[in-house]
């Protein structure tokens, strides 16, 4: 039984497996260093014939891959590049890309799809500078019809990092349906309507809110989803970062939750669900939508303040739909949240040149007006292309599209989950944190203070 | 225990009446709405996935599909290549099965079979695998593979497999351990080697463990997201996961759940059936352990 030779194969067997565990945890843990830096490669082989191939990283969803369908011109226009499009369902899009850029497989051009926003891919120094690229190109912001205040976002310290592709924002959708059955008339598009008030809304939220013991009839006049929780207080006024994290990268050296103001203002948020009882809670807009979902899809509220984004389910409403601006709620300057997204070339691209052309493809109005029927309703940055979007919704007035859209631009901050650092933290613990008081087990002076400390801590990491 | 005891030792002679017993009859019912209540999300599965895109949405949700929308089924190729998904996850399943099976069964023998010094030492070292999570042997694992030039192919979704995985090996080796040592005895009498005595007498004899290793290594394999994210990038190659995932990924728009579940529902397909197969080697696993 304990013959020697036998012994031996045994354990040489299972030595060779332990050594190949090893080898696969050990190996390559240098790697993020050592890849070819970017910025040098193609700028000197314009004309050499070589075709490259640059790589474009976006969401595996129908409305990011339909850019697979614009390929083809763009590389009949320019026969010295090819592009792929390399893929990643949302969830995984961030684990993809370090995993990507680590391996020394960096793609060239992507945006800020996942969880983490513009700030903290600045801060992790994973993309390129463009300044000099945009600058050596001679490209002119107004060719392309962008505004100049959306170019700017994407702008820290006078170097210009993303060049905006899309830009969704904050606007009130409402149930005409609900209206109607309540006479009451229409909210306004128009942002320079000074009759259109937060306080006003609410007094409107009332009259459609019905709370009965049948789930079925219950119905509540306004959901207030203005931006992520942590950007709420500006609507009112209060503003919680201190005034350098837009100009150094996202990088508070101050914030303010615990101060009176800012608790004030979220105070009113809650107030619309505790006291005037005209917004839903929490559970029960997860027991009629789900998880992730908007109880206003199911036809059970009035007004709906929220990302532009639910436009695109419009046509599958079960009722009439109408947009509205958002009302005044005490701060002159901010009534919308934006939501742009940049194109950026990453730091180990072998070929910026060659991406850069590809950005600005995808900026023409031509192709931009061709994405929005693609991607079935992205909306442009291009003001040009953006008259077709605002066409684009069954049953909506383009007017109203048009008023909203150049109200929130007007009117409008861009979104903070893009423009401070370690945000998918912050967010995920402002989430965490605020489910007591959402539902009504906690008060907002016991919740604040810890949030405070909690987001300084997170900022320093 | 006390159920079975209390109907065992009842008398015969009352059989002729034909009580029912109360025991009996409530751990019945018991048993009826436990597995009435474990099917109702799998009912709504199946009744979500025949309903229309608009039905969908409606709320309250309605139990049954008002229109049975049986082209739902069609639709789900049109949206996604679900043959090829399908396929190509099929492939990878299967081959991980097999590789999991000779490389953890092959080792675990080893494990079990051979007294050496050590023996125990490299055994804690295979256990100590475990304890390393995927997100930290992942990138340097890709670099690994991406140096052998394996990106955008199915091979590091399937080697690996053929290399043993600790769980598995654990499980297997303590099935070896249970086995009659006479047995290997008459086979070296017979004049078996080794392999042969693995191949002839250890595996045959542990079908109920290497059912629940098969069960295993194809479900990890079948649900697996990340690796062949990762790993894969033409489209062509992407795995069920990787294709149903896709259907959620949107932020600005509403899934289409009724075609999530069609995927679904064809996507538990194998796994029902290999349950089914995997039921009975336990069965008869029981029955045929040969020496009492």
């Amino acid at each position: 039984m304990n013959n020697r030779n036998r012994k031996t194969t045994a354990l040489l067997l299972a030595a060779g497996l332990t050594a190949m565990a090893a080898l696969s945890g050990c190996s390559g843990g240098k790697s993020a260093g050592n890849v070819a830096t970017g910025n040098n490669g193609a700028a000197g082989e314009g004309g050499s014939g070589e075709p490259v191939t640059i790589t474009y990283y976006t969401i595996d969803s129908e409305d990011r891959t339909f850019v697979e369908k614009l390929i083809p011109d763009f590389e009949k226009e320019h026969p010295n590049i090819q592009v792929k499009v390399e893929k990643a369902p949302y969830e995984q899009f961030d684990s993809k890309l370090q995993t990507l850029i680590a391996g020394g497989k960096s793609p060239d051009v992507t945006s800020h799809y996942g969880y983490g926003g513009f700030a903290e891919y600045y801060n992790k120094d994973m993309l390129l500078d463009l300044t000099d690229l945009i600058k050596e190109d001679g490209f002119k912001a107004e060719d392309y019809h962008i505004p100049d205040n959306l170019m700017k976002i994407y702008t820290v310290k006078d170097r210009t990092y993303g060049i905006p592709v899309n830009m969704y924002v904050t606007l009130m959708l409402y149930n005409k349906d609900m209206f109607d059955a309540a006479k009451l008339s229409y909210p306004p598009s128009d942002y320079e309507d000074k009759s259109w008030t937060f306080d006003k809304m609410v007094e409107e939220a009332k009259k459609m809110t019905l709370v009965s013991d049948d789930i079925a009839k219950t119905q509540y006049g306004v959901d207030f989803t203005w931006a992520e929780r942590d950007m709420r207080p500006l609507y009112f006024g209060a503003e919680p970062y201190s005034e350098d994290t837009w100009s150094n990268g996202g990088v508070p050296s101050e914030t303010h939750f615990d101060s009176p103001e800012v608790i004030a203002a979220y105070q009113k948020l809650f107030d619309l669900i505790f006291k005037d009882k005209v917004s839903p809670t929490s559970e029960w807009s997860k027991s009629v939508a789900g998880q992730n979902g908007d109880p206003f899809v199911a036809g059970k509220i009035g007004m709906s303040i929220g990302g532009s984004w639910n436009l695109a389910g419009a046509n599958d409403f079960p009722f009439k739909i109408g947009v509205a601006a958002v009302p005044w709620g005490g701060n002159d300057k901010v009534r919308s949240t934006l939501f742009v997204d940049p194109l950026m070339i990453l730091k180990d691209s072998k070929h910026p040149k060659e991406a850069f052309e590809w950005i600005k493809y995808l900026v023409t109005t031509e192709v931009q007006e061709k994405s929005i029927e693609l991607s079935g309703g992205n909306p442009p940055v291009n003001t040009e292309a953006a008259e077709a979007y605002y066409k684009h919704f069954e049953g909506i007035d383009p007017q109203d599209v048009k008023k909203v859209y150049e109200g929130a631009v007007k009117y409008g901050f861009e979104s903070y989950n893009h423009l401070i650092t370690n945000y998918s933290q912050i967010n995920d613990m402002f989430i965490n944190e605020l489910q007591p008081v959402e539902t009504g087990h906690k008060t907002l002076e016991e919740v604040m203070p810890v949030i405070q400390k909690k987001v300084t801590e997170i900022i320093k990491r | 225990m006390s159920i079975v005891r209390t109907a065992n030792h009842r008398p015969a002679a009352s059989a002729h009446r034909r009580r029912i017993d109360p025991v009996k009859a409530a751990s019945f019912i018991t048993l009826l709405i436990t597995t009435f209540l474990m099917l109702l999300p799998l009912f709504f599965m199946v009744s979500t996935s025949l309903k229309s895109k608009k039905e969908m949405l409606k709320f309250p949700p309605t139990f049954l599909p008002e229109s049975w929308a049986w082209s739902n089924y069609r639709d789900i190729f049109d949206t996604l290549q679900f043959g090829t998904l399908y396929k190509n996850s099929l492939i990878i399943a299967v081959l991980t099965v097999i590789g999991t099976l000779i490389s953890s069964g092959l080792v675990a023998y080893g494990f079990a079979r051979f007294r050496g010094r050590g023996n125990q030492f490299l055994f804690v070292l295979v256990l100590s695998t475990m304890m390393l999570p995927y997100p930290a042997i992942m990138i340097p694992q890709f670099v690994l593979f991406s140096h052998m030039n394996w990106i955008d192919t199915f091979l590091p979704l399937i080697v690996p497999a053929f290399f043993g995985s600790a769980y598995n090996i654990f499980l297997l080796r303590q099935f070896f351990t249970t086995l009659p040592e006479e047995l290997f005895d008459a086979g070296r009498i017979d004049g078996c080697g080794e392999l042969r005595m693995w191949w002839t007498i250890a595996l045959p004899l542990s079908a109920p463990a290497l059912a629940t290793v098969a069960i295993f290594a194809f479900i990890y394999s079948w649900n697996d997201l990340l690796t062949p994210v990762l790993y894969l990038s033409s489209s062509e190659k992407f795995t069920l996961p990787v294709g149903m995932a896709s259907l959620t990924s949107s932020r600005f728009r509403i899934p289409p759940w009724h075609l999530l579940m069609v995927a679904s529902v064809l996507a538990m397909l194998p796994i029902v059936t290999l349950f089914a197969l995997a039921q009975k080697q336990f069965v008869e696993g029981i029955v045929l352990t040969g020496i009492k």
